[in-house]
């Protein structure tokens, strides 16, 4: 169990610089940032008395230390729009988004192995090729325009789907989310399976499926036990990837079907100029981006014995 | 032995029968008519270069080849009939009646499962053992294999292993459920000479105490005429001649037998070197030379303030050319030889020690002196292809250093260029051929003529034939040795193979583990080594029988 440690211990200086960096992204703000918390019209007692009350008037590395103090005891700011603190924003937000994000894997996921699957048992064969032009499309459609789409058509026209919301029971979020799912799923469901076809055709000719052939493993044997737990390590990391990259960015979607999830805070956040609560989200973005990849690390290793170095 | 595991085979018919094999894929012929059968217990070798078709004919047996190849002939298993077999049948004698054992060892084990229970798949599967048993059997046939502690290395991944190790281990999976025949394709071309002569005795004792039947395909007479009672030499997907080892060493009939028999190293002598007599400065002076690589740290040991180790590649190596000589590096893989190869060239940087030419050091060396430096000391790599830029013709490949060095212009060096593709024997035709367009002989040979282009006093040659052909090999070393005389070169010969090394270089230097084991002329070291690890290495040559007196001969009448 040493990689655990040792990975544990990268990801303190990992967060330590996501600290920084998100401490920073109040100060790069461009202007004074009492002015900008203050707004256009306040005046310069005002914006002394914030400065003074967010303690900015003080050096920038002891506010740094207040600020990583802040944090160790969880708490990331106040929302000056909400009048809440951000952890208690991001806590409510929280659920609809990581609802999204599992309901997108369910949707996802299965249709990809099935299909990589299909298409590599035969490459460059009739199903390979109706799934790769399909695949194509669906990379190729923005997920803007299909969630407009199918909103229109599916919520719309038929009245089948709700448009917007969340629901109240997990049924109803089933139901409210299936259009937002779907249209993420479509998009994310054909780059799994371009890297997991690549991959399961290059290990179908590796040296060692000829040796397990040679040691009479039948086709279904070498290809479940042999060609496809090798092959899943490449698709593993990306699949990572892509879910720190929905948790933290199914912005377009939750926009587009009006979710309340992270997606819509950020965007909120953004326009009031909630700088808090942006700071608050980017270090969570951040922090679950190296959570996601931190899990994904310990599967490799506990898939691939090479990865335990 | 042979003899004596003969009698106890039944006169019932040969265990593996081929007859009128012949392979294709699409349009061209891989195989043509191949026929040859092997009795129980019996070692049969299968010798040929690259492209002779001896692996196909092997996997043909096996049922390995790809689906688009055509298979007609005949290849009877005993009374059964395996051309016409459906996939099931195939599974149900693969590993189980006959087993199968590959070039690299290394690619041929699955990378994410442990070595013991890749070996008790195969029970499980074809003998119906319950795991526990399976693996107390894997166990036990690892000891068979020679592997040390082999309830603990059971539990190991093949990343864990060693070469000669991973080959053990598959030997023992391919044995597992008691095949009668064993197919052995290159086994141990991959493996460092001493792991070779290990394999080969693994196998030679399994043939002997289980009646193992063995197909031995190798592109090596020597190994072959070591183990095998017969040998079949292919040739272009055919058989050009089978018979008795002794009779095809000793007698071989057909003139492609006899060439191959002719070039194996150490057959001929090579004249090289063109020293003048009398002791003189040497040319490439190497002093107390260390090179050492940091070992790969992690944050743990940066935390507990470890300092990095550091791999020692080369620890004090002190050796000496003479203009004109021809040295010879031996030494296994990690010995440390193209280590001090890349550093004589200033791909690394010495930790302690210095390498003079012409009594100068080479360290400190910039700008135009550097420039002249590589002039002076050139090198032509192991692997023809990669060392070649796929992209650009051999003749632009030839003529880039001349223009590059400023020597001419580039018209001028084309022209150069041609001349040198005359002198490494290339038809000028060739010359706009790009390196993917051209067999591994003829890159090589374009690898050479590049090196020559800057006309150097010192060629390093880093192990240039290991990736050849044996007669392509023997063609590149005639080759080699004409140049050296007609372009007054110094050579450093690097190799792995104790016999090209000692019939084509004046002196040896032993490499192992960075550090210089034994010195001196190269005869003396083949016939006299002192060192016990060259001892161990000249013990693991395989020679045909007469090949000594050959030399001799030749040594006499030059």
């Amino acid at each position: 169990m040493q990689i655990v440690l040792k990975r544990i211990l990268q990801l303190v200086f990992v967060l330590l610089g996501i600290c920084v960096v998100t401490f920073l992204l109040v100060h790069m703000v461009p202007g004074d940032p009492a002015r900008v918390i203050a707004g256009d019209r306040a005046n310069p007692e005002t914006i002394e008395a914030i400065r003074k009350s967010f303690g900015l008037d003080q050096p920038l590395w002891q506010q740094f230390v207040t600020y990583a103090g802040n944090l160790l005891s969880g708490d990331i700011g106040q929302s000056m729009r909400y009048k809440r603190p951000v952890t208690a924003l991001i806590g409510q937000f929280i659920w609809p988004t990581l609802f999204l994000t599992g309901y997108v894997i369910c949707l996802a996921v299965p249709p990809a192995l099935a299909l990589a699957i299909a298409s590599a048992r035969k490459p460059g064969g009739l199903a390979d090729q109706i799934i790769r032009i399909v695949g194509i499309a669906g990379m190729a459609i923005p997920v803007f325009w299909l969630g407009i789409m199918m909103s229109r058509f599916f919520g719309v026209a038929l009245g089948w789907f709700p448009v917007s919301g969340y629901g109240k029971t997990f049924v109803d979020h089933l139901h409210h989310l299936f259009l937002p799912a779907l249209s993420t799923a479509i998009w994310m469901v054909p780059v799994l399976i371009q890297s997991l076809r690549a991959a399961l055709i290059e290990k179908a000719g590796a040296d060692f499926v000829t040796a397990a052939r040679a040691q009479g493993a039948g086709e279904r044997e070498i290809f479940w036990r042999t060609i496809l737990p090798n092959a899943v390590l490449p698709t593993l990391n990306l699949f990572g990837v892509i879910i720190a990259f929905l948790i933290g960015g199914t912005i377009i979607v939750e926009t587009v079907y009006a979710v309340p999830g992270l997606g819509s805070l950020m965007i909120n956040a953004l326009l009031a100029r909630d700088y808090h609560v942006v700071q608050g989200l980017t270090l969570m973005f951040a922090v679950t981006t190296v959570g996601v990849t931190f899990v994904v690390d310990l599967l490799s290793a506990l898939i691939d014995p090479r990865a335990r170095l | 032995m042979n003899s004596a595991v003969k009698a106890l085979v039944p006169a019932t018919g040969p265990l593996l029968q081929i007859d009128g094999v012949s392979v294709s894929f699409g349009s061209a012929q891989v195989l043509k008519d191949v026929s040859f059968q092997i009795a129980a217990g019996e070692i049969v070798g299968i010798a040929g270069e690259s492209g002779s078709g001896k692996s196909t004919i092997c996997r043909s047996a096996m049922g390995l080849l790809p689906s688009t190849a055509e298979v007609s002939g005949s290849i009877r298993l005993g009374e059964r009939s395996l051309l016409t077999l459906g996939e099931a049948e195939w599974s149900g004698i693969r590993g189980r009646e006959m087993g199968m054992i590959f070039q690299n060892p290394a690619s041929h084990l699955d990378p994410l499962r442990r070595v013991g229970s890749q070996i008790a798949q195969p029970m499980i599967r074809h003998l119906g053992l319950s795991r526990k048993e399976a693996m107390e059997r894997a166990v036990a046939l690892l000891d068979d294999v020679g592997i040390r502690e082999p309830a603990m290395r059971a539990k190991s991944y093949p990343h864990e292993l060693s070469g000669g190790m991973k080959q053990r281990v598959m030997i023992a999976a391919a044995i597992s459920c008691a095949p009668k025949l064993l197919i052995a394709d290159e086994p141990t071309t991959a493996l460092d000479v001493t792991v070779q002569a290990k394999i080969l005795e693994l196998l030679k004792d399994l043939n002997a105490r289980r009646g193992l039947g063995i197909v031995l395909i190798s592109h090596d007479l020597g190994v072959l005429a070591d183990i095998c009672s017969r040998i079949v030499i292919m040739r272009q997907g055919e058989i050009v001649e089978q018979g008795q080892t002794a009779q095809i060493v000793e007698d071989p009939r057909h003139p492609y037998t006899q060439l191959l028999v002719n070039s194996q190293p150490g057959r001929k002598k090579l004249r090289s070197g063109w020293g003048k007599p009398g002791v003189q400065e040497p040319l490439l002076q190497v002093d107390g030379l260390t090179v050492s690589f940091p070992v790969k740290r992690n944050i743990l040991d940066m935390l507990r303030n470890r300092t990095p180790g550091r791999f020692k590649a080369l620890d004090g190596i002190g050796l000496a050319v003479q203009a004109g000589e021809t040295v010879g590096i031996v030494g296994e893989s990690g010995s440390g030889k193209s280590t001090l190869a890349r550093t004589i060239i200033r791909q690394n940087t010495p930790a302690a020690g210095t390498v003079r030419l012409d009594g100068r050091d080479i360290g400190g060396l910039s700008g135009a002196e550097l420039s002249a430096y590589r002039r002076n000391v050139q090198m032509v790599f192991q692997n023809p292809y990669d060392s070649l830029n796929p992209r650009m013709t051999a003749i632009e490949t030839i003529a880039e250093p001349i223009w590059r060095h400023g020597l001419a212009d580039r018209r001028t060096a084309g022209e150069e260029a041609a001349r040198l593709l005359d002198m490494v024997e290339l038809p000028r035709a060739l010359g706009e051929r790009k390196p993917r367009q051209l067999s591994g002989g003829q890159c090589q040979r374009v690898g050479i003529a590049r090196a020559l282009a800057l006309k150097p006093r010192l060629l390093i040659a880093d192990e240039i034939t290991s990736a050849l052909d044996v007669t392509t090999q023997a063609q590149i070393l005639e080759l080699l040795a004409r140049l050296q005389r007609e372009r007054e070169l110094t050579l450093l010969y690097i190799s792995h193979d104790l016999s090209v090394v000692s019939s084509f270089c004046q002196r040896v230097y032993v490499f192992r583990n960075g550090r210089i084991v034994e010195t001196g002329a190269a005869q003396e070291v083949l016939t006299r080594p002192r060192e016990a690890y060259t001892q161990e290495l000249v013990a693991s040559l395989h020679r045909l029988p007469g090949g000594s007196a050959a030399m001799a001969e030749t040594q006499a009448g030059a």
